[in-house]
């Protein structure tokens, strides 16, 4: 055991071992939540996971421990896409967000246009902007609409969303994602922050 | 042995049977797609999912697990946990940046009426 009157770490008192004194696992997995432990051993295996932590510096293995909970329990909610299924609804968040924020632009650019003076003595090419105004407003209605009505039906919340399995029906495909991924890598890399925090 | 094993028995060294839960899914010209993700799940907990899936959805389920396991690789402490972070990161500043807007559209659209109101 770990030591006299301190019980085994969550994985040696599932794994049924010997806590010993430099368990890689004691820091991590504390013997109150079994839970934590028990849904990344079986996701990903306690040798797999030793294995992780030990190629890692010491002060990134608690960011690794909750990266790793966090895909185990993607993956048991949702057994087929786990944490891709987040991924896609994500992206599908911001490419409607996108689009709204450009009809916004465009909004103010049609404004901006029509307060102009110098346009008011070419009144055929206000008349034109206008046409194109209202069918630039009337698609971009539209598009909001939909925006709004697929909204409605979502959540900003991760967990929400995790829980309710809604992010399912716009899974991109693998493939589409992974070029995301390394285009996002490329424009932000965020890995100097701990998530955790 | 069998030379038309599939890439996950020729990567465990084994037969690959007629009814190999691995083969539909790991051909035996991508080997580095069975390497990554057994480096990852491990053989035994890969198979153990795909068992407790129906067959039609267990080739999507193999390309999440790669997906997943290609970001572990690449990124050791987050995996794709961090692609989610950068995500969550887009949309909040999408947000900000969308209702900045709609209040400059507001304040506009303000502006224009007040303006055409002068005209009159």
């Amino acid at each position: 055991m770990a030591g006299p009157g301190s019980s085994p770490c969550a994985s040696c008192k599932l794994l049924r071992r010997r806590c010993a004194k430099d368990c890689i696992f004691a820091p991590y997995f504390p013997p109150d939540d079994p839970h934590k432990f028990a849904i990344v051993h079986k996701v990903f295996g306690a040798s797999n996971v030793s294995k992780m932590l030990q190629e890692l510096p010491v002060h990134q293995r608690a960011d690794a421990v909750n990266s790793l909970v966090f895909e185990a329990n993607a993956r048991v909610r949702d057994p087929v896409y786990g944490c891709v299924g987040a991924i896609s609804y994500l992206q599908n968040q911001v490419s409607q967000l996108q689009m709204q924020l450009a009809v916004a632009q465009a909004e103010i650019l049609c404004i901006q246009m029509q307060n102009e003076p110098t346009l008011q003595s070419h009144h055929h090419v206000l008349e034109l902007d206008q046409d194109h105004k209202a069918l630039l407003l009337q698609n971009n209605n539209n598009n909001i609409n939909n925006c709004s009505n697929n909204n409605n039906n979502n959540n900003n919340n991760l967990g929400y969303a995790m829980s309710s399995g809604q992010f399912n029906s716009n899974f991109a495909s693998p493939s589409s994602i992974m070029q995301m991924q390394m285009q996002m890598q490329m424009q932000d890399p965020l890995k100097q922050e701990s998530l955790w925090t | 042995m069998n030379p038309k094993r599939c890439a996950a028995c020729k990567y465990l060294r084994r037969r690959c049977p007629k009814d190999c839960i691995f083969a539909p899914y790991f051909p035996p010209n991508d080997p580095a797609k069975f390497a990554c993700i057994h480096r990852i799940y491990g053989a035994g907990n890969v198979s153990k999912m795909l068992q407790q899936l129906p067959e039609q959805t267990r080739a999507e389920a193999v390309e999440s697990l790669c997906f997943e396991a290609k970001c572990r690789v690449d990124d050791p402490v987050y995996g794709c946990v961090g692609i989610i972070h950068l995500l969550q990161t887009q949309i909040q500043n999408a947000q900000n940046e969308l209702a900045k807007t709609q209040a400059e559209v507001a304040v506009a659209q303000t502006n224009l009426s007040q303006t055409q109101n002068s005209d009159f």
